[in-house]
């Protein structure tokens, strides 16, 4: 069965469309990325699937049925801002937890246990917070950029306990703009204005998208052209990266202003394919 | 400086409600200080009771303007007396007879030294008798108010900051995603302000007792059922805050904004026959008037439920339509789907 699953769903604030006709399913045992940049309507999806705003239009359904009490129960959520509160410690954040869904709490991570929550680092509050979202053994998890701000070790055990989760047949939803984070994803569906852009592995993502590659020993005066002329320019050591252009128009550009350069093609990373998706 | 200065002024400019409050508390505080703050006493309710109540009036005649006969029975006697004064519908009764006695109400304090400066000019063979507060202690009537006064700081600030804070950190929306129903979160959040308020209840009552010797000589069970419903009102008032505000700040300027009048017009600390009827009526809209009244009259008069029916019935009828408003809209935050509600307004 779907564990999630929205037809169409739409969201309306005034003229403004947040969220514009998206269908997403995540099966069991599945690892879905929205991607998409700030304002690219993720959070407002994820709020409608968490029943925390109505569809305009269109409709949302957890495991068959629409967003309620009920399947809150089967739902662990960790949002970009954590949801503990500061002024208790771990373990009384993982009590309150445990005690809501009727189930025994489970050892707090090591080392924050007694410890004011509002005391502890960014990457053990995630983890904690992590912790407790799991305490119930939900069927779906539903996780706002989850490893945003932590270090590499900690966003690597991260992830493996996600996996895990995975494994065990828990549907795994992640809203990210963060391209590590998307790469994790068994699926990824790339939101811009509202609107699904893409879908599918990196690979499907990217597609045949090239980026036209400057090399240059003035790359910073390649660069003022590149920005003048409308193109969105990525700096990759001394190099830039112009994603969604042409040769002839980055090599026009530059001829008219005398800068020499070599201009060349290459694939297009999943930034760059997110930075297209939004710009264009 | 300068930069600092005209920051400043723009971030002062934009900040709306503070600017609300600059202008808005002066004239408030102005209006309410110069027609309601006063300690002079310009009517008092007068009942004549007794055989000779159409002859001359021993206090009454020295300043007809004063004392308003607002009762006369020739069949009255003392019991009709105390009791008109018991139940607030007169602060001086004249039982006239042999001998004649003027009985003051020593709750209403201001009024009583007034009608006993008169009663220095009265004729011989006229006494006077001060029921419920013989010694015109301040502090008798002043504790029971205060009561209220703590009640509402605890019930009203403490509990706006503590709801208020879950949407300033966001964890409201934690609370709205897990499978808890709004009536619980609502319970589970008020509870401990709840019990806190009663034992301050009990605690700023047992000192008042015992540190001024306040006495107490009602009915423990209608000085019960009066702090609940009153602490049921503030309770509400702090939810209802809480519900309009995005900080914590904002919150304490409405808290402000709710209790300020309370104090200076609630009859707490300047009398409300000192008022006049254009200030009177707002008196009349706040629910610690109403306390006031009731707990004046339970420490101080032993006054029975029968002559505090109104007051109690007021105070449950503003409990109920305060704490329901505040609920339901604290329900609009952890239910969003449910009915179009505050976490929308928040999205949008």
């Amino acid at each position: 069965m779907t564990v999630v699953e929205t037809r169409a769903v739409t969201r309306r604030f005034g003229s403004f469309t947040a969220v514009d006709a998206v269908d997403l399913e995540v099966g069991p045992g599945e690892v879905v990325g929205v991607l998409g940049a700030n304002g690219a309507g993720k959070t407002t999806l994820m709020r409608m699937i968490l029943g925390l705003l109505r569809p305009t239009s269109g409709s949302v359904t957890l495991f068959g049925e629409p967003p309620g009490r009920a399947t809150r129960l089967r739902i662990g959520y960790v949002p970009q801002s954590l949801g503990l509160w500061r002024d208790l410690t771990a373990a009384e954040n993982m009590e309150f937890s445990a005690g809501v869904f009727g189930v025994p709490p489970t050892d707090t991570p090591a080392g924050a246990g007694g410890r004011l929550v509002g005391n502890l680092s960014l990457g053990v509050q995630r983890r904690v917070a992590f912790a407790a979202a799991l305490q119930h053994r939900p069927d779906l998890l539903i996780l706002d950029e989850p490893t945003s701000g932590v270090a590499p070790l900690s966003r690597a055990r991260l992830w493996e306990e996600i996996r895990a989760q995975a494994e065990r047949g828990v549907a795994v939803l992640v809203t990210t703009h963060y391209m590590d984070e998307a790469r994790q994803a068994d699926r990824l569906i790339l939101m811009a204005r509202g609107t699904v852009v893409g879908r599918g592995s990196e690979r499907d993502i990217v597609g045949s998208l090239e980026a036209v590659v400057v090399t240059t020993d003035r790359w910073e005066a390649a660069f003022g052209v590149i920005e003048d002329a409308g193109l969105a320019a990525t700096l990759a050591g001394r190099a830039l990266r112009v994603p969604g252009a042409t040769t002839g128009e980055v090599g026009a550009a530059l001829r008219a202003a005398g800068v020499d350069a070599e201009v060349t093609t290459g694939h297009a990373t999943l930034e760059e394919a997110m930075v297209v998706a939004a710009t264009s | 400086m300068k930069a600092m200065i005209l920051k400043e002024f723009r971030q002062l400019r934009r900040d709306r409600r503070t600017v609300a409050m600059l202008v808005a508390i002066p004239i408030v505080l102005l209006t309410v200080f110069g027609y309601a703050a006063s300690f002079d006493i310009e009517r008092i309710p007068t009942a004549v009771l007794g055989p000779a109540v159409g002859t001359t009036n021993p206090l009454v005649d020295t300043q007809p303007d004063v004392f308003e006969i607002v009762h006369v029975d020739p069949a009255g006697t003392a019991d009709d007396a105390h009791d008109l004064l018991r139940d607030g519908k007169a602060i001086i009764a004249v039982v006239t007879g042999t001998p004649t006695t003027v009985y003051v109400d020593g709750t209403e304090i201001f009024a009583a030294q007034s009608a006993l400066r008169q009663a220095g000019s009265l004729p011989d063979g006229v006494r006077v008798e001060v029921l419920f507060n013989p010694e015109l202690s301040t502090a008798n009537i002043m504790v029971p108010g205060l009561i209220g006064f703590v009640l509402l700081a605890v019930g009203t600030i403490i509990t706006s900051l503590g709801v208020v804070k879950e949407r300033a950190e966001g964890t409201i929306e934690q609370l709205a995603v897990l499978p808890l129903k709004p009536r619980d979160v609502i319970l589970g959040k008020i509870a401990p302000y709840f019990l806190v308020g009663v034992l301050d209840l009990v605690l700023i009552t047992v000192v008042g007792l015992l540190l001024f010797d306040v006495p107490f000589r009602g009915s423990i069970l209608m000085f019960a059922v009066g702090g609940l419903l009153f602490l049921f009102v503030a309770l509400g008032f702090g939810v209802l805050i809480s519900t309009v505000s995005q900080s914590q700040g904002e919150a304490i300027q409405l808290a402000i904004m709710v209790m300020v009048p309370q104090i200076l017009l609630s009859g707490m600390i300047f009398p409300l026959t000192s008022m006049p009827l254009g200030v009177r009526w707002i008196s009349y809209c706040l629910p610690l008037t109403y306390f006031v009244q009731i707990m004046r009259g339970v420490f101080l008069k032993a006054a029975p439920f029968a002559s505090l029916t109104i007051p109690y019935l007021i105070l449950t009828l503003m409990a109920v339509a305060v704490f329901a408003l505040a609920v339901l809209r604290f329900r609009r935050d952890l239910a969003p789907t449910g009915r179009r509600g505050a976490a929308e307004e928040v999205a949008a």
